[in-house]
């Protein structure tokens, strides 16, 4: 357990024995064509169940149940606060008459801050300020509110939203009702059992879904009165706004739609998507990339890079033959040369394995983004994937 | 007029939510919920939702299990969460567990252990997980029908069922009872707001199976409380009706709970 | 998490007074910081290891204070200083021998805290870390694990500590708290971290690969008053304070030896970026080789200041 948290990161140190590992990372560092345990593509997920509105007395939810058995469930809870205006807010828009301050008193009512936007994440043999969940959430919570739709605030404040299909200023802006005040988002993250792999890839993917789920009390009151709503729930509107009348399918892609992390590992020269634990535990770098849809170009956009630590860099070395005391005069010298491994740049013995050592190169990222990012990459297929989720 | 249970139920005899006093909210649950664990079950009492999920019997963690404590039986470890936006208002945390929670888990724990038939794993430990999603009264009777499911799934032996129920008064019964004039009557399976503002204990209750000839005819005779536990002021005429209606509220869950285990066919 | 150990201040933060007179002066854009130096030109950098005798390697690292906090200084407008320089320590402890009843490790556990003083910012921080030091913690140590050669000490601990005195700020002072709210400040800070965690494991004699450096890239829309359809710009080492809009950011932990890095976090939108002709690298790359470029100017200081460090050894002995 101790080793457990110091091991922040890296989730759990995988119990593979030093040949495994190598069998491992041979078989998917082969070049072009990896070749996975389970015998997937290297961009193909491992196949997951989800459901969304599971809990009535939420504002959104949503339940995912990865193959291998862990199962996350998110319950999105929304409340009404008043903004509290800052010192530096009042004085500065009592102070000075100038043009400037008062355009950016505005600007700061309409635009909505990102503390409005709380995430918990809950792992059962974690507490909640160890490592791992604070990483988690201040990862996804990032990308969430820095998710701002399109390129500025300019697109005029109206956040309380007659169904408008574009979302200005992002989820940030959406929570703001009126200068007075806005709605606080608390985003609680329940992992149903100990993590098997690195959990941001189903914690993401229940974050997004839930948040589709979420609606809004529909609002009754207008401009800066006391905000008071609709009691009706059937009318209430969702927190990321959709056309009810459904129009093409090509068009239903430019919605505002929350962030998806995704995790992606590189071994060798191969890139892997949605790896199990036993990939991750070798994988030589591991990257979570966070995108959405960018509501003007219509393709994705990239929203934040986080390297992770690998724990491949924890593993235990085996021993080549001819330092292996045991097996002095047993092996014919030619077996053991090393060789430079094109990826790590260092001397290595095939068939023995090496902790990973040192980073990544620029061109793996860059190759890494890319594949999550191109049209019709990785990233599209997520999304639509889970855009077929809430038809159901 | 506040709309609560104590006033509208001398009117109607109906409480808050439509029901008559010996009446449970709907009971639903489901098991081999998560296949990630040993043993896992899914459970709602009305809105009370929650999962339960067992990891176990497995080797203890070094210098838990392995004392004199563990050399007797398997060690019952339970975990109880109560996720943020499982009430109305979201509950704001100060940080890891909170009393209401602690207690429920060192409840479940004393329970259990004793229920179990620990005494077949010796320095081992069964881990409980319990995740409220959704709380709406009733918690610990809740928890404590999700264990019994969860770990009849993960298979670890036990004499009888385990379950458990609420029941209170329809009203504050602090002056002694008059049975002449006995207008208060006994309330199975309390809401949160019936838990709010009507005095109500948790009882659990549990049957040995039938063993033999001689153990067929009295089977009430075998009903043996393994929870009990009350946190509110009663006058104690109450308290003898209040238990009776709560096992029988067990015996009614019990038969409801096998019903779940029956209906389940794993492969 | 609440601190009950102490005595805490109020919980709002206590602010230096604010004078109307000054405020209606330094409302516009006078005080607000300018960025003196070119896009790609980085702040000096302070770097000495050695300073603490009880630890087994230690550094401390300072950023120069922008120019423009110079010119405030010496021509006061305002009592409250533009902007804020980095200034932190970093302690080594180990490696030392695993407790007895951690599990066996076969490789260098390393540990990393970071904690800002309760002063380094303008608003006050607690005394218990919050989360936003525990992920600077974490990024630490993956930038930091990267380097070390870990398998050489098997069953033993690192302790890495870096105390932040002065923090980098998120903005300039006098903008509205919630005009961009992201803590790009905390980005400046992790690149400082780095190095001056970096000089402190090679003070302490452990192997690594190569001296980890961290940088700091930002895309930059500072002039949109004039026209809105200006694409951001690239710049090295931004200090927050001096910029209106920061549009996307990323710090990188750096081995130019390898030409590998070992961390990368980038966040904001990088989509749009004004690049030279001819230059068809994408937003996120184009800021990824920024924060590398920084990174290889702040390896310049700490392979000086590690070379000093050791010629400091070598005439003791």
């Amino acid at each position: 357990m101790s080793n457990q948290r110091q091991a922040s990161s890296a989730s759990q140190t995988p119990h593979l024995s030093p040949a495994e590992l190598s069998y491992l990372y041979t078989s998917l560092s082969l070049p072009k064509s990896p070749i996975r345990p389970d015998g997937r593509s290297p961009t193909q997920f491992r196949p997951l169940t989800a459901e969304s509105n599971i809990l009535p007395g939420t504002n959104g939810s949503a339940r995912i149940g990865f193959a291998d058995g862990t199962q996350a469930i998110v319950g999105v809870k929304a409340e009404v606060e008043k903004t509290v205006l800052s010192t530096d807010t009042l004085a500065s828009s009592e102070g000075g008459e100038g043009e400037d301050s008062t355009s950016t008193s505005n600007s700061a009512a309409a635009s909505g801050h990102g503390s409005w936007v709380q995430m918990s994440i809950e792992i059962p043999g974690f507490r909640d300020d160890d490592a791992l969940p604070v990483f988690l959430s201040e990862m996804m919570r990032e990308s969430l509110v820095g998710s701002v739709a399109d390129g500025g605030s300019d697109g005029g404040g109206d956040g309380g939203g007659d169904g408008d299909v574009t979302m200005a200023g992002g989820l940030k802006g959406r929570l703001v009702i009126n200068k007075r005040w806005h709605w606080r988002l608390y985003i609680d993250v329940l992992l149903l059992s100990q993590p098997l792999s690195y959990p941001l890839p189903l914690l993401s993917l229940t974050t997004h879904l839930a948040l589709l789920s979420t609606k809004l009390p529909k609002l009754k009151s207008q401009g800066e009165e006391d905000p008071f709503f609709d009691d009706d729930w059937e009318v209430a509107e969702y927190l990321y706004p959709r056309s009810s009348n459904l129009k093409a399918a090509g068009n239903a892609s430019q919605y505002v739609r929350p962030p998806v992390t995704l995790l992606v590992v590189s071994v060798g020269e191969n890139i892997i998507f949605d790896p199990s634990r036993e990939e991750i535990a070798v994988a030589d770098a591991v990257l979570a990339i966070s995108v959405t849809r960018d509501t003007e170009a219509g393709n994705l956009k990239l929203l934040s890079i986080r390297t992770v630590d690998p724990p491949s860099r924890l593993t235990q070395p085996a021993v080549p033959n001819s330092e292996n005391v045991n097996m002095l005069g047993a092996t014919a010298p030619t077996e053991d040369i090393a060789v430079l491994n094109p990826a790590t740049g260092e001397e290595e013995v095939p068939g023995v394995w090496r902790p990973r050592r040192g980073g990544v190169k620029r061109s793996v990222i860059a190759n890494m983004v890319k594949t999550v990012l191109k049209k019709g990459g990785v990233g599209e297929e997520v999304l639509e994937g889970l855009e077929g989720v809430e038809v159901e | 007029m506040p709309l609560d249970t104590s006033t509208t139920y001398p009117l109607t005899r109906l409480r808050l939510d439509g029901r008559r006093w010996n009446e449970l909210r709907l009971l639903q649950a489901q098991i081999s919920t998560n296949p990630a664990s040993s043993g896992s079950s899914y459970l709602s009492m009305g809105n009370t939702a929650i999962m339960c999920s067992v990891h176990g019997p497995a080797e203890g963690r070094r210098g838990e299990a392995s004392g004199a404590a563990g050399s007797a039986g398997a060690i019952v470890e339970v975990d109880v969460n109560v996720a943020g936006f499982a009430s109305v208002d979201r509950r704001r945390k100060a940080g890891g567990s909170d009393k209401q929670s602690s207690r429920i888990a060192t409840t479940l724990r004393a329970a259990f252990q004793s229920h179990l038939h620990t005494y077949l794993y010796p320095h081992s430990t069964i881990s409980i997980h319990v995740s409220v999603l959704s709380a709406d009264g009733s918690l610990l009777a809740a928890a404590i029908n999700a264990c019994t499911l969860a770990l009849v799934d993960a298979g670890i032996p036990m004499p009888g069922l385990l379950t458990g129920c609420t029941s209170g008064m329809s009203g504050s019964a602090s002056t002694p009872r008059d049975p002449r004039n006995d207008e208060l009557d006994p309330l199975l399976d309390l809401s949160l707001p019936e838990e709010q503002e009507l005095p109500f204990l948790t009882v659990g209750t549990t049957t040995c199976v039938p063993v033999g000839e001689n153990h067929m005819e009295d089977e009430e005779e075998e009903t043996k409380v393994a929870v009990l536990n009350m946190d509110s002021k009663l006058h104690c005429t109450y308290i003898e009706t209040m238990l009776a209606v709560g096992m029988d509220g067990c015996n009614q869950i019990r038969e409801l709970l096998e019903g779940v285990i029956k209906g389940s066919n794993r492969g | 998490m609440n601190d009950r150990r102490r005595v805490n201040g109020p919980p709002g933060g206590t602010r230096p007074p604010v004078y109307a007179s000054l405020l209606q002066s330094g409302t516009g854009a006078d005080t607000r910081a300018q960025r003196q130096r070119q896009p790609t030109d980085l702040r000096k950098i302070f770097l000495k290891t050695g300073l603490i005798p009880s630890a087994s390697g230690s550094s401390y690292l300072e950023f120069e204070p922008s120019a423009s906090l110079a010119a405030a200084r010496s021509n006061p407008k305002s009592l409250i200083p533009p902007s804020s320089a980095l200034k932190l320590a970093c302690t080594v402890h180990g490696p030392k021998p695993l407790p007895r009843s951690a599990p066996f490790s076969p490789n260098l556990v390393l540990t990393t805290h970071v904690k800002y003083a309760p002063f380094a910012a303008r608003k006050r921080k607690g005394h218990v870390r919050d989360s936003s030091e525990r992920d600077l913690g974490v990024h630490l140590e993956t930038a930091l694990r990267g380097a070390i050669i870990a398998e050489r000490w098997p069953k033993s601990g690192l302790d890495i500590t870096v105390t932040i005195l002065e923090a980098e700020d998120d903005r300039w002072w006098g903008d509205v708290p919630d005009s961009h709210d992201a803590s790009w400040g905390m980005m400046n800070v992790l690149a400082g971290c780095i190095s001056a965690a970096s000089a402190a494991i090679a003070d302490a004699h452990i192997d690594c690969l190569d001296l980890v450096s961290g940088g700091v890239a930002a895309l930059v829309s500072d002039d949109s008053t004039d026209s809105p359809s200006a694409l951001p710009k690239l710049m090295l080492d931004t200090d927050p304070a001096e910029h209106r809009s920061i549009v996307s950011a990323c710090v990188v932990a750096y081995m130019p030896a390898r030409d590998e890095i070992t961390e990368l976090w980038l966040k904001g939108d990088s989509s749009k970026v004004s690049t030279a002709d001819g230059d068809q690298r994408s937003g996120h790359e184009a800021l990824i080789d920024g924060a590398v470029d920084a990174a290889r100017g702040a390896h310049t200081v700490l392979a000086e200041a590690v070379r000093e460090s050791l010629q400091k050894t070598l005439g003791q002995s």
